[in-house]
């Protein structure tokens, strides 16, 4: 994202609604952006509606009422000049807008926010069939954001395990090697809201994946949001459960359930 | 949307949290469902959710957002969401999806045990489930929990911890009510699945100086 700092008039309401908290107060009194932390969200754009005020306007107002001690207080979700301006963004960075703009479409998945399916249709996929287990394990959520050198640590570390790396996922999609979970030199810089690292293996292999993983979050400088998932047995358990707390993890009591409307449902051989 | 799957919050609070989606498969369900997404939206619609949107559109919270065009213009795509307070309500959605067919898979983000009990009760059995296994990584760079709890409403995480405390603070000072506050925090979510009904709450809770619980 960028200022226009010709029409900024620094009221600061753009600050507080930056999901990576990287808009700030210039020595000039207006406001400006970290462009290395940025992610490209787009959020303070589309919440901070342009009044369109003429900058000189609020300027005055402004000056006017702090002689009386008084403050000029927009409302919280409008930008009174309409400062913000979204860039043309180039290769590598327009990845942060794929990765962090819930309305952008991943090109190689056709599914907007972090593009991946995961369960979501796995009732017409079959991507998860009977013994199989998804691990989802999302970088930089909640609200950190995450660089692709972080992202690459765990898809490596993972990678020595033999996973399935969902291919019709954009985080696979930016790997040069599946087999070691390298990911493309030119994009390790790039820093996104979050990304998900998606692989299937085999749910006698939970323990396996979930000790590699709580080895490697301590050499990542961001979070992690971890999901499980499995197709359910005809009765309506979730294989997964018994899995997970052999290996010793909680889980949670809310989660995501696919109800199996899709047609044509999927048939297991 | 594993967006939705890490919403924190004790068991109460969840009871009153229940997200429903379409999503179409690309090359299998996606091509056409403009109107089977529309037909969803209609469904969801009748039973008033306190939410209701999808990725490319926006939520019904979005400035100068009409719900009725927010529908006609669904095209085809991977799909689109609304957010229920109570399991009653999720049931009689679940009952017209079953009778509409429409052929694209159907979500349920909330309680397990619960969207289970309401399946069985519809006359299905659920097909895949997934669990949150919590946070991992640099926890210490994570916020207080009932930051958190305000920010896993939005599964994309737009609704920035600064802007949380910011609307916390001034529903401390009066200069918003709960319920403005929430308005404006659903604002920032663009998928449709932020529940401003719970935000409410917990503003309301916080304002008064009750600690809000994580599980």
């Amino acid at each position: 994202m960028e200022i226009d700092k010709k029409k900024c008039v620094g009221c600061g309401n753009c600050h507080a609604i930056c999901t990576m908290g990287v808009i700030y107060l210039d020595e000039d009194g207006k406001s400006a952006i970290n462009q290395d932390e940025c992610v490209e969200c787009y959020t303070c754009y589309r919440v901070c509606r342009s009044e369109g005020y003429p900058p000189w306007f609020v300027r005055a107002l402004r000056k006017v009422l702090s002689l009386f001690r008084l403050g000029y207080l927009a409302e919280m979700d409008v930008c009174p000049t309409g400062a913000l301006t979204p860039p043309q963004l180039e290769w590598p960075r327009n990845l942060r807008a794929l990765f962090s703009d819930p309305t952008t479409v991943h090109p190689g998945t056709g599914v907007s926010g972090r593009g991946t399916d995961e369960i979501k249709s796995n009732d017409v996929t079959g991507r998860l069939q009977e013994g199989d287990v998804g691990l989802v394990i999302e970088m930089g959520r909640p609200g950190i954001g995450a660089h692709f050198r972080d992202i690459e640590k765990v898809a490596m570390a993972l990678a020595k395990l033999k996973p399935h790396f969902e291919r019709a996922n954009p985080v696979t999609q930016l790997m040069v090697n599946t087999e070691t979970g390298k990911m493309r030199e030119d994009i390790l810089n790039e820093k996104v809201l979050s990304a998900i690292i998606e692989i299937k293996t085999r749910l006698d292999r939970i323990t396996e994946f979930l000790n590699t993983l709580e080895k490697i979050q301590k050499e990542v400088d961001t979070v992690i949001s971890v999901g499980i998932a499995s197709r359910c047995l005809p009765d309506g358990t979730i294989p997964h459960e018994a899995w997970v707390k052999k290996a010793g993890y909680p889980l949670s009591f809310n989660g995501k359930t696919n109800i199996g409307l899709g047609r044509p449902l999927f048939q297991e051989d | 949307m594993t967006n939705t799957l890490h919403r924190q919050g004790d068991v109460e609070h969840l009871k009153k949290d229940y997200v429903i989606f379409a999503h179409t498969a690309k090359g299998i369900t996606r091509n056409g469902s403009g109107p089977k997404l529309q037909e969803f939206m209609r469904i969801c619609l009748k039973y008033h959710p306190v939410n209701i949107g999808d990725g490319q559109q926006g939520s019904i919270y979005k400035d100068n957002t009409d719900i009725q065009t927010l529908i006609a213009n669904q095209g085809d795509g991977a799909g689109a969401a609304a957010v229920f307070t109570d399991l009653d309500t999720l049931g009689k959605v679940v009952v017209d999806l079953i009778r509409a067919d429409l052929g694209i898979s159907i979500n349920i983000s909330g309680l397990l045990e619960e969207v289970q009990a309401c399946c069985r009760k519809a006359g299905i059995e659920r097909h895949s489930a997934e669990h949150s296994l919590g946070f991992w990584g640099a926890k210490d760079r994570l916020p207080e929990r009932e930051v958190l709890e305000f920010n896993t409403l939005c599964g994309h995480g737009m609704v920035s911890f600064n802007f949380i405390r910011k609307m916390i603070e001034h529903v401390k000072l009066r200069r918003l009510t709960p319920k403005k506050a929430a308005k404006i925090m659903a604002k920032c979510c663009e998928c449709g699945v932020f529940n401003p009904v719970r935000a409410e709450m917990l503003l309301e809770k916080v304002r008064k100086g009750d600690k809000v619980t994580v599980k």
